[in-house]
């Protein structure tokens, strides 16, 4: 980077083409695009020039450029725009980037560096905290619930309210048609099964 | 007194995307005039109606605008602008296939991206006489306003153009200052300039 003396703002416009230019030069060009059509004119004539000097392909919507431009800036016109501000001119642009009309678009996401998703994120960690922290506690000083079900007795009326009715004829029945084997093929207490097999205490 | 800043880098596209996000819509008018040519030049490449290279090429600027704030500058703004085209016509040239009114005129090979495909002879298909001639009449003027300039001139004008060195690569080449180097680009392109806006303003009505 050099320090140059440029006399006329269209030879800055020139150098800005090339992209030579940055700084003060730089928003003082722009500037000078923005305020003059003829200086657009120029823009528009320089990149042209080059474009058809690299391709003579380039030229083809050469006339039809204006008119481009200007469908295009009309419909942009319905579009969000980005909020102007000072910063514009120092170029100090970063923070503004997200930022819209109003502030009302702007995007905010979980991982820019701000204060309060800081914030968020903290609380949100203390509560995790809390929320196991509570579940262990509980946890010990209370019985789990299965052994529970497995510890509750029964009372009497309930235990004769599971006396199995047996019909006499149907135990001489099994007896007159005892198994051989004499164990349920579960080897363990099978209430379901046990009517079927007719197991007897071992010898 | 102390000059503007000249700098060798090639960021500018990116201070004129930080001005259009900072609220400077007309920033983005100046990369929309930049780039215009090579975007429409790319989509004919994909879709052969001239209407349709058109409405695509607004398209892919509007959705460049609006993806704006993605841009970061880690590639060049070219590059970005390159893809947001291609994956744009793409998108049109599969809404075209679903239309059965569509013409198989209309669609070009989708697969081909290449800038440097298509010779520059061939027109598109609804590229008219006039608009051929307005355009081979540019290119005229170009070539013989170039030829008609001073050799310091335009060989300056040449290396910068054509053969892309920055301005102390072509100081060194010329064996002058930066700042010469950068008057004589200009006054270059105010010679040819000065040849084609009249013709510009004739085919179109259209100013700036």
């Amino acid at each position: 980077m050099m320090t140059q003396q440029v006399s006329t703002p269209d030879e800055l416009v020139s150098a800005l083409t090339d992209g030579e230019l940055s700084g003060e030069a730089f928003v003082t060009s722009v500037q000078w695009l923005e305020e003059s059509e003829e200086a657009r004119a120029s823009w528009h004539a320089y990149h042209l020039v080059g474009d058809v000097l690299r391709s003579g392909e380039m030229a083809a919507t050469g006339a039809h450029d204006a008119a481009f431009v200007a469908r295009l800036r009309s419909r942009l016109q319905g579009e969000v725009q980005f909020v102007h501000t000072e910063h514009a001119i120092d170029l100090e642009v970063s923070d503004a980037r997200h930022e819209r009309v109003g502030g009302i678009n702007r995007h905010d996401v979980a991982n820019d560096a701000s204060f309060r998703w800081k914030l968020v994120a903290g609380f949100a960690s203390v509560a995790a905290v809390a929320v196991v922290g509570w579940q262990l506690v509980a946890g010990v000083n209370a019985p789990s619930g299965a052994p529970q079900l497995a510890q509750v007795e029964l009372r009497p009326a309930e235990i004769q309210a599971q006396v199995m009715i047996r019909d006499p004829q149907l135990d001489q029945l099994l007896a007159a048609h005892q198994q051989s084997g004499g164990i349920s093929a579960l080897q363990m207490p099978a209430g379901f099964l046990r009517n079927a097999t007719y197991d007897r205490p071992a010898r | 007194m102390k000059g503007p800043t000249l700098s060798a880098g090639n960021d500018s596209d990116l201070l004129l995307v930080e001005r259009t996000l900072a609220g400077d819509a007309r920033a983005f008018e100046l990369l929309v005039i930049k780039y215009q040519r090579r975007i429409q030049r790319l989509i004919a490449r994909m879709v052969r109606d001239v209407d349709l290279v058109e409405d695509i090429a607004q398209e892919t600027f509007i959705r460049a605008y609006r993806a704006l704030h993605q841009f970061r500058g880690e590639a060049q703004f070219y590059t970005w602008l390159y893809r947001i085209a291609v994956n744009t016509a793409k998108k049109f040239l599969l809404e075209l296939k679903r239309d059965p009114l569509v013409t198989e005129s209309a669609l070009k090979n989708e697969d081909d991206e290449d800038e440097t495909s298509r010779s520059g002879s061939e027109p598109m298909e609804e590229e008219t006489p006039e608009s051929l001639l307005a355009a081979r009449e540019i290119v005229a003027v170009v070539n013989a306003a170039l030829q008609a300039l001073p050799d310091d001139l335009r060989q300056a004008v040449t290396l910068r153009e054509i053969e892309g060195l920055t301005y102390e690569e072509i100081a060194l080449v010329m064996d002058c200052p930066i700042g010469t180097v950068r008057s004589r680009i200009f006054r270059a392109r105010e010679a040819i300039s000065a040849k084609v806006k009249p013709l510009l303003e004739n085919q179109s009505g259209k100013r700036w």
